[in-house]
């Protein structure tokens, strides 16, 4: 199967048949992540800008190591530093990279659509590292990976995406890849987390975890910014620990060896028990692992040659 | 597939066989016996002659020597210059290469930049004591000092011509075709 | 001297819809009438030679009163790069309108006499619409202190309006529309309730959770418009809700007009022409305030129109500069720039689709603005000023950055086809825009 886009922006533009080949790529990119010399020639001379103006270390580390593995060289903007602080619009910025010929430029931000923004003025590939509160295809790839290699596949697993879905991109972007690959979705909090808009992405909504947990294949913990309280979304993390805090009894109650996912970072003792997260069902740590291995994947396929096809 | 038109046959399936054959009794003859032996075969054709190399050993030795397989796209250094991107595949080498004699295997031995890039993954991967070069074809037209140690057969080319190796576990046909190219 | 012949004469306000002549003599209209002989016209404007009169052949083409758009933001004074009202009353001639309200949300804001002369003599000097300012409501747009409302209205302000924002206060609503009573001005209410609305850039719905973008309620405005009807009923006052958007404003101004209540309102036709399903993270040219809405709402906002419940189209002409609107989509301003374009899109979308009548559109956008804010215009009847439009329905223009008058070009019709423009457009029987000679 031959890679045809020019920018990875959102899970709806790819089809079950190219998230399937963006897994078997990072096959063999998880066997280079185990060796003891993490160096490949790949992309010798290519150059990504990793542009990050919204912090995130888990992230950027992430694309960083994966770019660095292949060879790549690597221009790191972040807000502190660059001209993005003093006030220089991404137009401009935009601008910059196109006459430094980047290659590829990971863009993280606070707006939604600043990735499709910065993919229609660029030649060079955009992926979006996360926008607002609208996307962020590479960590749902990564969760489909791991999915992928504990349950054997998507079809008819019943998956349950927990918390904070108003704002998060992750669960956005996941549902609607795990839609195509065959997965049950349910997205489960409560309703000032939970807009019943949501529908939208033949999803399920429930405002009830325990009733939801029997036969579930996969369950994911969202994180819940503590802010949410301040804003009057949630009465109190007490109450949401209650209604929704993932614990080993209550993940019991699936009757499944289910597996515990957590886009991270934790906050432990709220959306998850801490020895849930550490417990054998937890695949937490590998998420972080695949995470590179799939961004290796999506990078190789994007800049590492063959680009003769690209439609978009 | 190949364009063009075949001009000759140059090995057939007994030829292949025969090759075959003679490449798996050089390689423990040089090396004094099966201990501490090990192949590699190179995606996608060395992989099948690598397998036939470890039976036809086992066999004559009764030893299965440890096979492993090796995917060099990430190691090309042409992947800019190529229209279709090459599918990626898993390189599974399931035991150390320290200290080993160690028999790379590939179809054809062309320009020698497949073997470069495959000594470069080999070198990343451990430390082998000896790599040796098993090749069922050598055609010439050498861009690097790269030379094998055990050929099939040696097939002196035009540069308008190209070599096409079939194998039945990859194509449907045994046998090697000589190619005038359009 | 002018005759325009052969056209076809749309004016709601004395019933008229038919082909005929009509003569304008002293920036008046003189006589309108069944096609007129040469002798009868120079009898009526008292000439000896036919060639001392301009003849314009109208066939084919039809002629309104001068529109006027009660919701026009000309940027004037602070925000040149934008608009300014040289640029701004251009365009609205380019688009059929002869009179426009401008909107006091300017930099400084129009909140005392001197600004509201400024803006007219501006709009003298640049001899093309006429422009009545709208002066704020409340002293530099803070929703506390009462601007000094008679001598703005002596100035020549013909409404009042903290528009760009809502006034979240209800007492100083209530206030305001006490002591206009002594204006006779409506006060023009942009709804929006700041909490409810939050950091939201679209409607809230399927669209915005598509688009991961912060949704605006619909009840961010309704229930501001119900506030604001219900002070009115209480008060007596005199309002004119801006920009109505949704379905349940919709049924609350339905139930208002049925008590009595004194308030009128406009729908901005993009609201009549997009819905939040046209939004696209890449154009911010569709983000506006208040939110392009649901199809539901849409349908209810031309019922309204339709059944009287809505009085008028009005553009909410919004102008911003390129750099402003070539970023992304939540960091954008909201705004539409809708002069030049408008008639044409709601010719297309509206009249030719069978939703609207011509002599509806005219109604809407002449007839009632000039009777709800108390103008000159919106009539052809004879001895009223030669406020004229001459449309032409088969002329067609591909919208570009550098065929617009308006400094801005964030239209979402950039660089598409439209059909159906205005053609000649008199001010005072003066010929402030010919599409031929341009
Ligand atoms: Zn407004």
């Amino acid at each position: 199967m031959q890679w045809m886009h020019k920018d990875l922006l959102d899970i709806d533009n790819l089809t079950a048949q190219e998230i399937e080949h963006i897994l078997q790529t990072a096959v063999p990119m998880k066997e280079v992540l185990a060796r003891p010399i993490k160096k490949l020639p790949t992309l010798r001379g290519k150059s990504i800008a990793l542009m990050f103006y919204e912090s995130s270390t888990r992230t950027r580390t992430s694309f960083e190591t994966a770019a660095k593995i292949l060879g790549a060289d690597i221009t790191n903007f972040s807000v502190a530093q660059s001209s993005v602080s003093k006030g220089e619009s991404l137009l401009d910025t935009a601008k910059t990279l196109q006459a430094m010929n980047i290659d590829l430029v990971v863009i993280r931000h606070t707006s939604s659509g600043a990735p499709e923004f910065l993919a229609e003025w660029l030649t060079a590939g955009v992926i979006n590292g996360g926008d607002g509160q609208h996307a962020h295809p590479t960590q749902a790839l990564l969760d489909y990976f791991t999915i992928k290699d504990h349950l054997g596949g998507f079809k008819g697993k019943k998956i349950l995406i927990i918390g904070d879905v108003l704002h998060s991109r992750v669960a956005r972007s996941n549902a609607l890849g795990l839609k195509k690959l065959g997965a049950e979705v349910t997205f489960i909090g409560p309703p000032t987390l939970l807009s019943p808009e949501m529908k939208y992405l033949g999803v399920k909504i429930s405002y009830d975890l325990d009733k939801e947990l029997p036969g579930a294949d996969a369950v994911m913990a969202l994180r819940l910014q503590l802010e949410r309280q301040q804003s009057g979304l949630v009465p109190s993390i007490r109450e949401y620990n209650r209604l929704y805090g993932l614990t080993r009894e209550r993940i019991e109650k699936t009757g499944k060896p289910t597996i515990v996912m957590h886009p991270g970072p934790m906050n432990r003792g709220v959306e998850i028990a801490s020895d849930l997260a550490d417990s054998v069902q937890s695949v937490i740590e590998e998420q972080v692992t695949n995470g590179v291995a799939v961004r290796m994947a999506l990078i190789y396929l994007m800049i590492g040659g063959g680009t003769a096809n690209v439609v978009d | 597939m190949m364009e063009g038109t075949p001009k000759n046959r140059i090995m057939d399936e007994d030829g292949i066989r025969r090759a075959i054959s003679r490449i798996s009794h050089e390689i423990v003859e040089k090396s004094k016996g099966t201990e501490n032996l090990v192949l590699v075969g190179v995606r996608t054709r060395g992989v099948p002659l690598a397998e036939r190399i470890q039976e036809r050993i086992l066999e004559f030795e009764n030893v299965r020597l440890p096979l492993g397989l090796l995917d060099i796209t990430l190691y090309r250094d042409d992947l800019s210059m190529i229209d279709v991107q090459p599918v990626l595949h898993e390189t599974r080498v399931p035991f150390s290469i320290e200290g080993k004699t160690l028999i790379l295997i590939d179809d054809v031995l062309f320009t020698g930049r497949t073997v470069r890039a495959a000594l470069n993954a080999l070198i990343d991967l451990g430390r082998p004591h000896k790599i040796q070069l098993a090749v069922l074809i050598d055609r010439g037209h050498r861009e690097l000092p790269i030379r094998a140690d055990f050929v099939g057969k040696n097939v002196p080319t035009s540069s308008r011509e190209t070599i096409s190796v079939c194998l039945k576990e990859t194509d449907e046909n045994e046998e090697v075709l000589l190619w005038e190219k359009l | 001297m002018l005759w325009i012949k052969n056209v076809r004469m749309v004016d709601p306000s004395q019933g008229i819809s038919a082909i005929g002549d009509l003569l304008v003599k002293d920036g008046r209209i003189a006589k309108t009438g069944e096609r007129f002989s040469e002798e009868d016209v120079l009898a009526v404007l008292g000439v000896k030679k036919i060639n001392q009169v301009d003849q314009v052949e109208g066939q084919g083409k039809y002629l309104f009163p001068g529109l006027i758009d009660v919701h026009v933001h000309l940027r004037e004074p602070g925000q040149e790069d934008k608009e300014d009202i040289q640029s701004g009353t251009r365009a609205a001639v380019r688009g059929g309108f002869t009179s426009i309200l401008a909107m006091a949300n300017t930099k400084p804001v129009v909140d005392t006499r001197a600004m509201v002369e400024f803006v007219r003599h501006q709009a003298q000097r640049a001899g093309k619409a006429r422009v009545y300012p709208v002066a704020a409501v409340t002293k530099g747009f803070l929703g506390q202190e009462l601007v000094e409302m008679v001598d703005l209205k002596d100035g020549g302000a013909v409404a009042f309006s903290d528009d760009g924002k809502g006034i979240q206060s209800a007492e100083t609503m209530r206030l305001s529309l006490e002591y206009a009573k002594l204006t006779g001005c409506p006060i023009i209410s942009h709804c929006e309730d700041n909490n409810l609305a939050g950091q939201g850039v679209m409607r809230k719905g399927e669209a915005s959770a598509r688009l991961g973008l912060k949704g605006i309620p619909a009840s961010a405005e309704s229930v501001m418009v119900a506030r604001d009807v219900l002070i009115a009923g209480e008060t007596g006052g005199k309002v004119h809700i801006a920009h109505v958007s949704t379905k349940e404003s919709v049924w609350i101004l339905r139930a208002a007009k049925k008590l009595g209540i004194d308030v009128s309102a406009e729908v901005n036709p993009h609201h009549l022409l997009f819905t939040d399903e046209d939004v696209k993270l890449t154009n911010a040219s569709y983000k506006v305030n208040p939110p392009l809405a649901g199809r539901e709402d849409q349908e209810a906002l031309l019922e309204g129109l339709l059944d009287g419940t809505i009085d008028m189209l009005a553009t909410d002409h919004a102008p911003h500069t390129w750099e402003e609107k070539t970023r992304p989509f939540a960091e954008t301003p909201f705004g539409i720039n809708a002069l030049e374009t408008v008639l044409a899109a709601v010719w297309q979308e509206l009249v030719l689709k069978g939703k609207m009548n011509i002599e509806k559109v005219v109604q809407l956008w002449s007839v009632n603005p000039a009777c709800r804010f108390g103008l000159e215009g919106g009539t052809l009847r004879a001895g009223t000023p030669a406020d004229l439009v001459l449309f032409d329905p088969a002329w067609r223009e591909i919208i570009t950055a550098e065929s617009l008058e308006s400094k801005a070009q964030n239209t979402p019709f950039l660089g598409k086809e439209l059909q159906g423009f205005p053609i000649m457009t008199w001010v005072g029987g003066k010929i402030v825009m010919n599409r031929d000679h341009n």
